[in-house]
């Protein structure tokens, strides 16, 4: 039967269209029992072919498609290629096949290592020599896009002869690949390979070099050549025979053998033999590759010195002793049995080579904590890679490590983000190249990413295509279409238009396809010298060696990995205790020298006063705590447990609170199960607590128990276990109590939360609280410095005056890199929209007064490293001039500085006071000075003076304070023009906050919101401090700037945006029900200042949210007040909306019954972060570079 | 010498290559195949279902006397048979 050995897969970037599966399924339906795949570049899809095929059941070829780089030795040529030729075509790269002899995978992964170290970094290329050293394990097939063929397609047989005489040199397994589909003389050129080959004695194969499953796929196949070659869609760019490059079966090669030999049947014979006998000699065991099959489990563990199972036994005994658990029967047991599954798997080597880098770790200074299932084990904590107690909070080993599952266990740590490559780069120091390796995984096309590659490919220009793009949500490439139809603020955004359905209709065929290869934001391989010999590695962008492997591809090949995760929030706490170090001397050990049952610290969480503590922040969990009012970490554990879409689909929350406040009793499906249930009031919340039922249910003991649950998340899996446990219960559980159990389990599927990642979670989230009620200040300089939470920076600075910290405007003098803290004893400038006292005492409020935050460099727009550093080290500075001599930084930049208030405190200029008096300077003075200054520099007079020092302003040199000496400003350089004091007027105080707001992000001085304050009370718009004393149902007016919005997954199936106004005295929460976004969607997404109207709805004691009927944007509402008067305004506020229809599309159904919205929980939504380049009406006279892109945030990736 | 036609004709085929021809009238014998291959359209300025996948064949046919070549279009969308060119 023919054997296809040239097949590239979706895993070939931008190149082929079909997934592993799928080929290995078709082939196995040709009844083919042989099927190779060798994508482009690298062996991305190496071990999904793998398994494909073993579950196909045919025997899998694996091989690389290589480029050649060109040889320097005068055999290569330039020349048209063969079939398809057209015009002006550029040349193609020479491509090779090289594919691994049975037994030769390792030299088939180092062949591929060595060509991406010999590239450039994402094109690897091979030369003969360096395939030379491997190829006694590896099969070279040299087809019509290899050297020998391009040289024979351009007639020059000599030189075909030559190079194909080079490599038989060179490589003793060497065929000749002969390909023909069907292009125009394409048969012909097959035909003289062939001859070429019969005449120097090499075996000649039959290929179809597939790119696709079925003929139709070339569509895909063409626009993936247009992106990849950043050519447009054009017939002279694309291969014109493509549609014959699929998956063939075996008749029809049969078919393309007779052509190709002419219909000598012999010839053709001896063609499809060849084919087959090379097949032969590279079929792979499956075993070999797939680690954990077929029997023991074949890792490959790191090296440690001596004998790891004493040595591990050794370090857990001294856990013990440190962690005053000797004594503990209860640990010894529990010691005992993670030992015996530890040491019967043979992994007492990972445990130490974990332990070993994560104490390497902390002793680099480096904030480490563990998170996920690994918190669930005792011996992590033992050897110190955690610092969670299993048995403070009930935490099962079996979630994390058990006797039944197949697999590897995961450790996963969280480091601090910014430290996080150190920490790589340590590990990799260690451990040497040889035995480290990221992990990869493959980004895939999706709605956005498809429309840019085809925009480009269509030749659209960028800007439009960037524009079309960011108007999508996060959805799948084939959902654009229906998202076009489905969503009100797509449906009337135009982009419904004939113009661009071609567009739209290309980019959704490029749906789930792999686009490129990028660094796994966690996975680290640690392995032994045979690493190379596994997976070959290729160079990330930051130069660190990463697997070709995913971690699904890593686990079945056996790797051992740890996950190192950079989470912010672990740097803002670093980053707030090196400041309470360097402002107060004082030295806080986080970890272990903080009371853990703080009650100040719990008041503020249960007051919903959670902005910027670790995952409590959003708008639902600021609801959840200030209704389930937290007073222990087991509360923090169990509502951080309780806000995901597990318990909110079953419906846990709402009788969680009942039995907790007391309002009704704690009720369990049967007294066995109290146990289990007891913490948390009868209701399920962890996986932890399914287990412990299945187990008390059935007795099949908690391992089982836990491959149970792992089978609920599959449809299949589910049906099994549905048989499973009627089963399996034991006699003594009525129907009833079965019944019941069975559908919190099914309900609880795979959603529900691992209690360890809770508990791992449980520590950063109070830490970050309580660093926030004890040093607010610290604190919130860690977030605006490291950006750790789902605000922009803006909203945290806000919350920052509310709790009393001072705005300091940035100062070239007192500003550093990052934000500062500094003493402030000075109560804070009184703003007109300074927040009302609500009723609790202010110092419950404000208990971060007396101290400031200042802004820093770093936050100036467009300003770059090296002039940051500058910035500081030449501070300080005693006048515009010196500045602009020593930190010299760019003109743009200095200008900046200069408009929000940067040189302000050198001059006496002040905030908030009456600035403009005539004959006085103004910043607009200095602005031109700027210029002056630069203009003195460009035209050369100065070239020596600049960075001379010495040249001072009078006034600043004389006097340090007093603002009523007319300060006269000297230009260092008699040529310049000098410029008079109070020549142009000061910006208004909204210019300084639209100049702050363009250049820093961030409005400083006053809130936006101040600007409209007149208008607002006016309609009469209730401020969020007032809101607790709106009435349940009453209807609203509220206002302010747009910070976040989310469409997470919820129990019905909607999409529902909840968005977060702020106001400047709080947040106010809205939740649009799809009902309504029919008229606000396009509101809610695209306008950044807002007013909406909405229905109170009582949450909690403390909590208030609001149901929102509609909403308009406040510029567009300030606009009509301002030309057409209050009428026009009470006209749109009272217009009644016409309905637009709703948001459409069929929720997906899960088996269990949860439904939800296609367009909900996928990341950021699009729409303004930041403020359009005009807020008000009118400024004029306002200067500054245009508007740049909005800088995008990635958000922390959660288990 | 050759000329261009781009008459529509009918084809009977056998293994999917072309057989026998009617054109003008007159039935044609298809007795070798020369040549063969696929060409692609501009797909995507066309309709969905629209493969713009052209098939040609250039063979040795023959009317009742004489041998010619001639070059035969297949379009997959239409289904139509057109005969291209001719040699005789």
């Amino acid at each position: 039967m023919f054997a296809h050995l040239h097949v590239a897969s979706a895993y070939s970037l931008r190149y082929g269209s079909a997934f592993p599966a799928e080929l290995a399924r078709r082939a196995a339906e040709h009844g083919m029992d042989v099927l190779a795949l060798t994508d482009r570049d690298g062996m991305y899809g190496a071990v999904k072919h793998v398994q494909a095929c073993a579950d196909a059941g045919i025997a899998p070829v694996v091989g690389v498609d290589l480029a050649l780089r060109e040889a320097g030795d005068g055999l290569a040529l330039r020349g048209p290629d063969g079939g398809g030729t057209g015009p002006g075509r550029a040349r193609e790269e020479e491509r090779i096949t090289v594919l691994a002899r049975t037994g030769g995978w390792a030299h088939l992964c180092r062949l591929t290592t060595a060509a991406h170290y010999a590239g450039e970094r994402g094109e690897p290329r091979v030369t003969r020599d360096l395939v030379a050293p491997h190829a006694g394990e590896l099969l070279v097939m040299l087809g019509p896009r290899s050297d020998v063929g391009r040289a024979l397609a351009a007639r020059r047989d000599e030189q075909a002869r030559a190079l194909l005489a080079a490599w038989r040199a060179e490589v003793p397994h060497l065929v000749v690949e002969v390909v023909d589909q069907y292009g125009y003389r394409e048969a012909n050129a097959a035909l003289r390979m062939l001859t070429l080959a019969e005449s120097m004695g090499v075996p000649a194969v039959l290929t179809n070099a597939v790119r696709h499953l079925d003929p139709g796929d070339y569509r895909v196949g063409n626009v993936l050549d247009a992106a990849r070659k950043l050519v447009p869609l054009h017939p002279r760019h694309l291969e014109h025979s493509a549609s014959h490059a699929y998956l063939k079966s075996g008749a029809e090669m049969e078919r393309v053998a007779s052509r190709i030999c002419e219909g000598d049947r012999d010839r053709a014979r001896r063609l499809l033999a060849a084919t087959g006998e090379a097949a032969g000699q590279c079929v792979i065991d499956p075993l070999e590759v797939l680690a954990l099959r077929g029997g023991p489990e074949r890792l490959l563990l790191p090296e440690v010195d001596g004998d790891p199972v004493p040595l591990l036994r050794g370090l857990c005994e001294d856990g013990l002793a440190v962690r005053g658990l000797d004594r503990s029967a209860a640990a010894r047991d529990r010691l005992a049995s993670e030992l015996h599954v530890i040491e019967r798997k043979q992994l007492s080597g990972y445990f130490i080579t974990v332990s070993g880098i994560t104490d390497m770790i902390r002793r680099m200074g480096v904030r480490c904590a563990i998170r996920g299932s690994g918190a669930g084990s005792l011996v992590n904590y033992l050897i110190r890679i955690g610092e969670v107690n299993p048995l403070d909070h009930g935490l099962l080993m079996e979630r994390f490590l058990s006797d039944g599952r197949v697999g590897l266990p995961d450790i996963d740590v969280d480091v601090e983000s910014a430290r996080r490559l150190d920490c790589y780069q340590a590990i990799l120091d260690r451990y040497g190249e040889d035995r480290v390796a990221c992990v990869s995984m493959m980004e895939t096309y999706r709605a956005r990413s498809a429309i840019r590659d085809v925009g480009a490919a269509m030749g659209l220009p960028p800007h439009e295509v960037d524009v079309i793009a960011k108007a999508f949500p996060h959805i799948r490439a084939r959902q654009i279409g229906s998202a076009l139809t489905d969503l009100p603020e797509l449906r009337d955004s135009g982009l419904n238009d004939r113009a661009l359905e071609t567009l739209f209709r290309l980019a959704e065929k490029l749906d789930g396809l792999p686009r490129h290869i990028a660094l796994h934001p966690c996975g680290v391989l640690v392995g032994n010298s045979g690493l190379r010999d596994r997976t070959p590695v290729e160079r990330s962008l930051l130069d660190f060696p990463m697997s070709q492997y995913d971690k699904e591809d890593v686990e079945e090949a056996g790797l051992l990995k740890l996950d190192v995760l950079g989470v912010r929030m672990q740097s803002s706490i670093a980053y707030a205790l090196s400041e309470v170090r360097r402002v107060d001397g004082q030295e806080i050990d986080i970890d272990r020298g903080v009371p853990q049952d703080d009650r100040a610290t719990y008041d503020m969480i249960s007051t919903g006063r959670t902005l910027g503590c670790f995952q409590i922040e959003s708008p639902g969990q600021r609801e959840l705590v200030a209704k389930l009012e937290p007073r222990t970490m087991h509360d923090l554990i169990v509502d951080i447990s309780l806000f995901r879409p597990g318990p909110v689909n079953s419906d846990m929350i709402t009788p969680y609170l009942e039995a907790r406040h007391g309002w009704r009793e704690a009720r369990y499906p049967h007294p066995r199960l109290r146990a289990a249930l007891a913490e948390t009031n009868g209701v399920v919340v962890f996986h932890e607590q399914v287990l412990r039922i299945v187990d008390t249910m059935t007795g099949c003991g908690l391992s089982r128990a836990e491959e149970v649950r792992r089978s609920l998340s599959t449809p299949e899996g589910r049906a099994g276990i549905m048989a499973w446990w009627e089963a399996e219960v034991l006699p003594e559980f009525d129907r009833e109590t079965t019944d019941r159990a069975w559908g919190v389990l099914d309900a609880f599927g795979a959603f529900g939360f691992c209690k360890a990642h809770a508990a791992a979670f449980a520590l950063p989230t109070y830490q970050s609280a309580w660093l926030k009620r004890h040093h607010t200040a610290a604190f919130f300089a860690g977030l605006l410095t490291h950006e750790p939470g789902m605000y922009p920076n803006r909203v945290i600075l806000d919350e920052a005056r509310q709790c009393g910290v001072a705005v300091l405007p940035l100062d070239v003098n007192h500003s550093g890199r990052h934000w500062l803290v500094e003493r402030h004893q000075a109560p804070p400038v009184e703003g007109p929209e300074e927040p009302r006292d609500p009723g609790d005492g202010p110092s419950e409020r404000r208990f971060g007064e007396g101290y400031g935050l200042r802004v820093p460099f770093s936050s100036v727009k467009g300003i770059s490293e090296a002039e940051v550093e500058r910035m500081v080290a030449g501070r300080p500075y005693t006048s515009l001039a010196d500045f602009w001599e020593r930190a010299r930084p760019s003109r743009p930049v200095a200008e900046r500085i200069v408009q929000v208030g940067g040189v302000d405190a050198l001059y006496g200029l002040h905030t908030g006071a009456p600035r403009w008096r005539p004959g006085e300077l103004t910043r607009r003075d200095l602005l031109a000075q700027v210029g002056a200054l630069d203009r003195a520099s460009a035209t050369g007079v100065t070239g020596g003076r600049r960075g001379r020092a010495g040249f001072r302003s009078r006034y600043a040199a004389a006097r340090p304070a007093p603002a009523e000496a007319a300060p006269v400003v000297q230009i260092p350089m008699e040529f310049t023009e000098r410029v008079e004091p109070g020549e142009l007027p000061e910006m208004t105080e909204a210019e300084a906050v639209e100049a702050e707001l363009e250049i820093l992000g961030m409005d400083v001085s006053r809130h936006v919101i101040g600007f409209h304050r007149e208008l607002l009370d006016a309609i009469g718009v209730v401020r969020s401090d007032e809101l607790l004393r709106m009435r349940n149902g009453a209807e609203i007016l509220v206002a302010g700037v747009k910070v976040a919005t989310q469409t997470p997954a919820i129990r019905s199936g909607q999409r529902i945006v909840f968005t977060t106004l702020d106001d400047s005295t709080g947040p106010v929460d809205l939740t649009f029900f799809e009902s309504v976004q029919g008229h606000c969607a396009a509101t809610i997404f695209g306008s950044w200042l807002m007013v909406a109207k909405g229905v109170v709805r009582r949450v909690g004691a403390r909590a208030v949210s609001l149901r929102a009927l509609d909403c308009w944007n406040l510029v567009e509402l300030d606009e009509a007040w301002r030309t057409e008067g209050m009428d026009k305004v009470w006209a749109m506020l009272g217009v009644a909306r016409r309905d637009t229809g709703g948001v459409g599309g069929r929720p997906i159904q899960y088996g269990n019954g949860f439904r939800l919205s296609p367009y909900a929980d996928n990341g950021a939504p699009p729409g303004m972060r930041l403020p359009p380049a005009k807020l008000w009406h009118a400024s004029p006279g306002s200067s500054g570079p245009p508007p740049s892109a909005p800088r995008r945030r990635t958000t922390d990736v959660t288990p | 010498m050759s000329r261009i036609y781009g008459d529509p004709i009918e084809v009977w085929t056998r293994d999917d290559d072309p057989a026998r021809f009617v054109w003008r009238d007159r039935l044609y014998v298809v007795h070798r195949i020369l040549d063969h291959w696929v060409t692609s359209r501009e797909w995507w300025k066309i309709s969905e279902n629209d493969p713009g996948e052209r098939r040609f064949w250039r063979v040795e046919a023959s009317p009742a006397k004489g041998v010619g070549t001639y070059e035969l279009r297949f379009d997959t969308a239409s289904g139509g048979w057109l005969l291209l060119r001719a040699w005789d």
